[in-house]
């Protein structure tokens, strides 16, 4: 099934990505896009429309900047210092504000202010010792899957703490329930145990989601989780089969539900026929 | 007196390319050579039976398993066979090579930086050790990179980044 567009919208629109080139190379991104619904994807990834820029994405780049950071500043020996993080951390949101287009519904100053305070929130609560060196920070890794006759698998891991624990950090304004974060984020955690395996020869310890909860007060939930079963690895590699397969039918059907409320398509995804 | 010794042993093959093995040897008397065979058949089952519960525990095994053969990833040089080889891809190796002539660097430097951060040197370094210094070398060495900025700036404006 092809998807339709207003021609005034594909007129103003990028080159489209060849959908050839989409089931060469796959990443937990892609696979969620997709699995979320397929008119979006086809929206993000092969017309290629801009996506407005939102205040959770501004505030979830500044905070993971910080924590990068932070992170290479451990792997550098160097003493921790709050005020060093809170200076970038202002420098950086004044720098990429003056870019942005972001409209925001509450006052910026709040929650500029209110993504500090969950940073600091952060430092003060994390599992990670100040002394701890990381193994790998904001890393990109590629797998070759076409032994298992699937495409190339990319992603970037957040951080791999000492030890092989690979850790992925969410901002976020709601309070996750660990069982359902497990399960929201097997795709993506799969993929980055995937990743590692193939990328050091060895299995990873485990993974870790480290949710910064910007709530009043802020919280810090961990979930852990062992490394990635063969079940995980097989569920996996049947959504990537799935999603080689969609994509080469040109599958881009909507898929109306809850998550449409916030999804940046919506206007493109009425015209849709 | 007619004297059976049997013996069982079995070797079981363990992730890590390691392995262990484990074997029982048993005498006993029998009264006359027409017990042979029923009496043969039922150590075997004894034996096997008892090999069995005891090589289930597997009892230390390497740390760092190996997850696959490095010949077969397609990516890596896979070649342990002198100091001439990388570990990592053949891709991440030129990548490598190339910013270091790029930007006139000293491959001494480069050594110290992977020995800081990994304990090895660049040519041990496996595809996620290269991926990193390669991001290291990136975010110091481009004109572009001042700074931070190169994947952060990525992360929030590409859709997918990740
Ligand atoms: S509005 Fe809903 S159905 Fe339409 S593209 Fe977005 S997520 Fe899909």
């Amino acid at each position: 099934m092809i998807a339709v567009l207003d021609p005034v919208q594909v007129a103003a629109r990028p080159e489209p990505n060849p959908t050839e080139e989409l089931q060469k190379t796959v990443s937990a991104s892609r696979l969620n896009c997709w699995l979320q619904c397929r008119l979006k994807f086809f929206f993000r990834y092969v017309l290629q429309l801009p996506r407005p820029p939102s205040a959770a994405m501004f505030v979830g780049s500044i905070a993971h900047q910080v924590l990068q950071q932070w992170n290479h500043g451990r792997w550098r020996k160097e003493p921790f210092q709050t005020e060093k993080f809170k200076a970038w951390f202002d420098s950086q949101w004044t720098e990429e504000q003056k870019t942005s287009k972001i409209k925001w519904d509450d006052d910026q100053a709040d929650e500029r202010a209110s993504a500090w305070k969950t940073l600091e929130h952060y430092f003060l609560e994390t599992p990670i010792k100040a002394d701890e060196r990381p193994e790998a920070v904001e890393v990109p890794v590629e797998a070759d899957l076409s032994h298992h006759g699937l495409p190339r698998l990319i992603g970037i891991l957040d951080l791999v703490r000492a030890g092989g624990t690979i850790v992925d950090f969410k901002v976020t304004g709601k309070t996750p329930d660990p069982e359902q974060a497990i399960h929201q984020h097997e795709i993506q955690l799969s993929c980055y145990g995937v990743l590692y395996r193939d990328a050091t020869s060895r299995k990873e310890a485990g993974l870790e989601l480290h949710h910064l909860v910007r709530t009043k007060t802020p919280k810090l939930i961990v979930t852990r989780i062992g490394p990635i079963t063969q079940q995980q690895e097989t569920r996996l590699f049947k959504v990537m089969e799935s999603y080689v397969d969609g994509v080469g039918r040109q599958d881009f059907v909507p898929s109306p539900s809850f998550g449409c409320a916030g999804c940046e398509y919506f206007t493109e995804c009425r015209r849709w026929s | 007196m007619i004297v059976l010794e049997t013996n069982y042993s079995k070797k079981l093959g363990l992730p890590g390319y390691s392995s262990h093995q484990f074997s029982i040897t048993l005498k006993t008397e029998i009264a006359d050579l027409a017990q042979v065979q029923t009496e043969s058949n039922r150590l075997y089952q004894l034996l096997q039976q008892s090999v069995d519960a005891s090589i289930k525990e597997v009892g230390f095994l390497p740390t760092e398993v190996p997850i696959q053969n490095r010949n077969g990833n397609g990516n890596g040089n896979g070649h342990h066979n002198g100091n001439d080889t990388w570990e990592c891809s053949d891709k991440q190796k030129a990548l490598i090579l190339k910013i270091v002539e790029e930007h006139k660097l000293d491959k001494k430097e480069i050594e110290a930086l992977a020995q800081d951060r990994f304990g090895k040197g660049v040519k041990a370094l496996n595809k996620l050790e290269a991926s990193q210094i390669i991001e290291i070398l990136l975010q110091e060495h481009s004109d572009n990179n001042k700074g931070n900025g190169r994947r952060f700036g990525s992360r929030y404006q590409k859709a997918g980044a990740k």
